[in-house]
């Protein structure tokens, strides 16, 4: 009976390591709908993000600073904006910007919080404390004043816009990541590096950061959500993306005085970076899913 | 001459609208939205700013002199204001029935205890600016003043008719405001409300026929086009040029577009490079395609200017109207030293509607001449802060003739000598033309310091803005009006509450 269990109770043991390993984090996460609806959502804006500047003027036959006629009037696909350009044109033109700028920051925010999160959690002790009360300090103040005061004092150009929504987030990113780090430098496998004298760097680079994969990825998701929220809002406001530019921040407060009258000009911009931010966000809950649960997609 | 070009109640109207007919109706509360304000406003007329501030001026307060639809200069509480052989000592003859509204008669001893009030030298108000030359004031009669000037002034009559040349009893409290104007304040709360109620003393011949005004803060244009569009107010100080048209094609709102002398300059400081270079200045005047500028940022509605203030002053000159020319422009940067363009910033802000979008328009136009423009849009607050010393930015000024506007801003003493303009000749020629009171040579000195302007001035001036206000039908009284304030001079005791027929 033993000798007959064996072989098959091997086998099951392959027949379960064969699903998980179809099933990984990559898997699980596509297997939910709203994963999948998240990317539907996200590429749809994408393109249009991406391939719009390449269309204008081809595909519109204006420029996005051109002016077409008098403003406001129902001229081309979509009609004219507030100073008489070619609404469609300019909604094409405005969302590269404004996606470019939130990745930037976004990406910004997370190598700056995955550093201090990491250091404070694997360092300890004063470090620790010293790095996340300053931490909580930073993130006692609202990111949109921040941003506004920064925009205010070194003037709203692309670069104070990306590194000053990167600052912001680094603290909200530092924080998870150093709860992630606590829980993983525990493991064995941590203790046997250091047992080896691997470089602190190393250590943190190789064996901590694959294995906090998981929360980091939620967390940039929804700090790319904010990044866009914040560039289009900052934009809205007059203190991000400058005219003539096209952008979509910037067409909604121009055209918003015209809203009964001209719609298109602010539901376009409003459509795209609602769609968007519910996009990233979609995705950002599903891979939170897929990580933190191991049966979300498995069968 | 100017009302040929206005279009009052009806001209704008849809052709179906239920018409006001017959004489004005006594009685009624008028309901006036406007867009600012905030914790700063005031009841003192002669620190007047924003809308609000500016209506509560005109409606609570007179003035000596004050100036008619047409931009003409009219008595007021004066019955004239006449100046000497030398235009250095002015002579104001007052009304003799004026009483403020507490019933007190306004005297001479009012009068020059408002204009010491205006140019204490520890508190100035507005008005001090255009009182620079004024040595002494004295009464001379109970109904008497004289204005003894330091150096002749010529149009003091005009900076005298200004709305915040405001004429207050001697014992003037802005906590208990008394005025002369056609109403009186009757409950204030900044930045929300103001209620006036009639003055019972009102000494004018016209008016007030309505009851009481309620001044309305609004916020933002959308809300209150809004608040129009829902009856919630009767009458809305200054709309969108954008917006106009679909405004007017709803029957029940009428629109009221006035030609003024309002005008959005762009400032070159000419002290500083690449200004400093008149051949610069010119070329960036004539990469401006002005009719372009008044279709994108007006929307039509407004005149092409000649980089010239004061349309409405008698002296104003009929020189060729400058046009784009980018072959020309292209030239005379190469000649200045700029043969492959130059890039600039232009500093703009949202100070009056159409300054940041005509910044926009010429950035594209510019481009073509090889300026390469890069805006830096300011809040307000920082604009501000930094007013009076940017390189490149804009401005706004209401309507004005031609001595006050220099006054104010082209002379090397005016306090918004945007552009730092400090030119010898030009400089001479407007003293000469404040010191002569004969009116063909004024004139003539006038166009001479214009044909500066014209020539190297330092401002680009690419049109008039219209003055576009909407109101309901039932409103009357609403008249074309050059000043380039809102709702016909912000003259509410002429309008009046109807009933449509």
């Amino acid at each position: 009976m033993s000798d007959h269990q064996e072989p098959s109770s091997s086998s099951v043991l392959v027949e379960d390591a064969r699903p998980r390993r179809r099933y990984g984090t990559l898997a699980r996460f596509w297997s939910q709908r709203q994963a999948k609806v998240g990317v539907v959502l996200t590429v749809i804006v994408l393109l249009f993000a991406i391939f719009g500047p390449l269309l204008v003027p081809w595909a519109t036959g204006f420029t996005a600073t051109e002016f077409v006629g008098r403003p406001f009037q129902p001229d081309g696909l979509f009609g004219t904006d507030n100073l008489g350009r070619d609404i469609w044109s300019r909604f094409l033109a405005g969302g590269l910007r404004l996606i470019v700028y939130a990745v930037l920051a976004t990406a910004l925010g997370l190598v700056l919080g995955l550093g201090l999160g990491m250091l404070a959690a694997y360092l300890g002790g004063r470090l620790d404390s010293l790095i996340m009360r300053g931490n909580d300090v930073l993130l006692a103040i609202p990111q949109l004043v921040v941003a506004l005061l920064a925009v205010t004092v070194l003037g709203p150009k692309g670069w104070v816009l990306v590194t000053v929504i990167g600052i912001t987030h680094a603290p909200r990113i530092a924080r998870v990541v150093r709860s992630a780090t606590l829980d993983v430098i525990n493991e064995d496998y941590i203790r046997v590096a250091q047992m080896y004298a691997m470089p602190r760097r190393r250590i943190l680079m190789r064996e901590v950061m694959p294995n906090i994969t998981g929360p980091v990825a939620v967390e940039a998701g929804l700090r790319l959500t904010y990044s866009i929220g914040a560039i289009a809002s900052l934009s809205f406001l007059g203190l991000g993306i400058q005219p003539p530019a096209a952008d979509w921040g910037l067409m909604i407060n121009e055209n918003r005085i015209a809203l009964s009258l001209q719609p298109a000009g602010v539901l376009l911009p409003v459509t795209a970076i609602a769609v968007l931010t519910i996009g990233t966000n979609l995705i950002a809950d599903a891979i939170a899913q897929a990580s933190a649960n191991p049966n979300v997609g498995g069968r | 001459m100017l009302l040929a070009g206005c279009s009052g109640d009806s001209s704008v109207a849809a052709g179906t609208a239920s018409e006001l007919r017959g004489p004005p109706v006594k009685g009624g509360t008028l309901r006036v939205g406007f867009v600012g304000g905030g914790a700063a406003d005031t009841l003192d007329g002669a620190i007047a700013t924003n809308l609000g501030d500016l209506a509560r001026a005109i409606n609570m307060y007179d003035t000596l002199t004050t100036h008619d639809d047409d931009y003409h200069v009219q008595p007021m509480l004066a019955t004239s204001v006449t100046p000497n052989a030398d235009a250095s000592v002015w002579t104001a003859e007052l009304r003799t029935d004026v009483k403020f509204c507490d019933g007190r008669p306004m005297t001479a001893r009012d009068v020059v205890a408002s204009i010491e009030r205006i140019i204490d030298p520890t508190d100035p108000k507005n008005g001090a600016a255009g009182l620079a030359t004024l040595a002494e004031v004295v009464a001379t009669g109970e109904h008497t003043v004289e204005f003894r000037l330091r150096s002749p002034d010529s149009s003091l009559d005009d900076v005298l008719a200004k709305y915040d040349m405001t004429i207050v009893p001697t014992d003037f409290d802005v906590a208990n405001p008394i005025g002369t104007g056609p109403f009186m304040l009757d409950r204030f709360i900044p930045a929300q409300l103001t209620v006036l109620k009639a003055n019972p003393y009102y000494w004018g011949e016209e008016g007030p026929y309505l009851d009481s005004v309620e001044l309305l803060n609004f916020n933002d244009t959308d809300a209150l086009i809004n608040a129009l569009l829902s009856t919630q107010i009767d009458v809305a100080a200054q709309i969108p040029a954008a917006l106009s048209e679909v405004i007017a094609s709803d029957t029940r709102m009428r629109v009221l577009e006035c030609q003024t002398g309002v005008w959005l300059p762009f400032t070159m400081r000419c002290d500083v490079a690449p200004f400093d270079d008149e051949r610069v200045r010119q070329a960036f005047r004539l990469a401006v395609d002005r009719d372009q500028m008044i279709n994108q940022v007006l929307s039509g509605h407004g005149r092409v200017a000649n980089d010239m203030y004061a349309p409405l002053d008698p002296a104003y000159p009929d020189f060729p109207q400058r046009t784009q020319d980018i072959g020309q422009a292209k030239r005379l940067l190469a000649e200045a030293g700029y043969p492959d363009g130059l890039a600039i910033e232009l500093v703009t802000a949202p100070i009056q509607a159409g300054v940041v979008e005509a910044a926009q328009v010429f950035a594209e136009q510019a481009a073509q001449a090889g300026i390469t423009v890069t805006i830096n849009r300011m809040d307000l607050t920082s604009y501000w802060a930094g007013y009076l010393e940017y390189s490149f930015s804009q401005s706004f000024w209401y309507t004005r003739n031609f001595l006050p506007q220099a006054n104010n801003g082209s002379m090397p003493d005016s306090p918004f000598n945007e552009t730092h303009w400090d030119d010898e000749e030009f400089i001479q020629l407007v003293e000469q033309a404040r010191a002569t009171t004969d009116e063909p040579i004024r004139n003539q000195l006038i166009q001479d310091a214009q044909q500066i302007m014209y020539d190297r001035g330092s401002l680009i001036i690419w049109g008039f803005a219209d003055q576009l206000d909407a109101y309901q039908a039932y409103v009357g009284g609403l008249v074309p009006n050059a000043t380039g304030l809102p709702l016909s001079g912000f003259q509410l005791h002429r309008v009046w509450i109807g009933e449509l027929v």
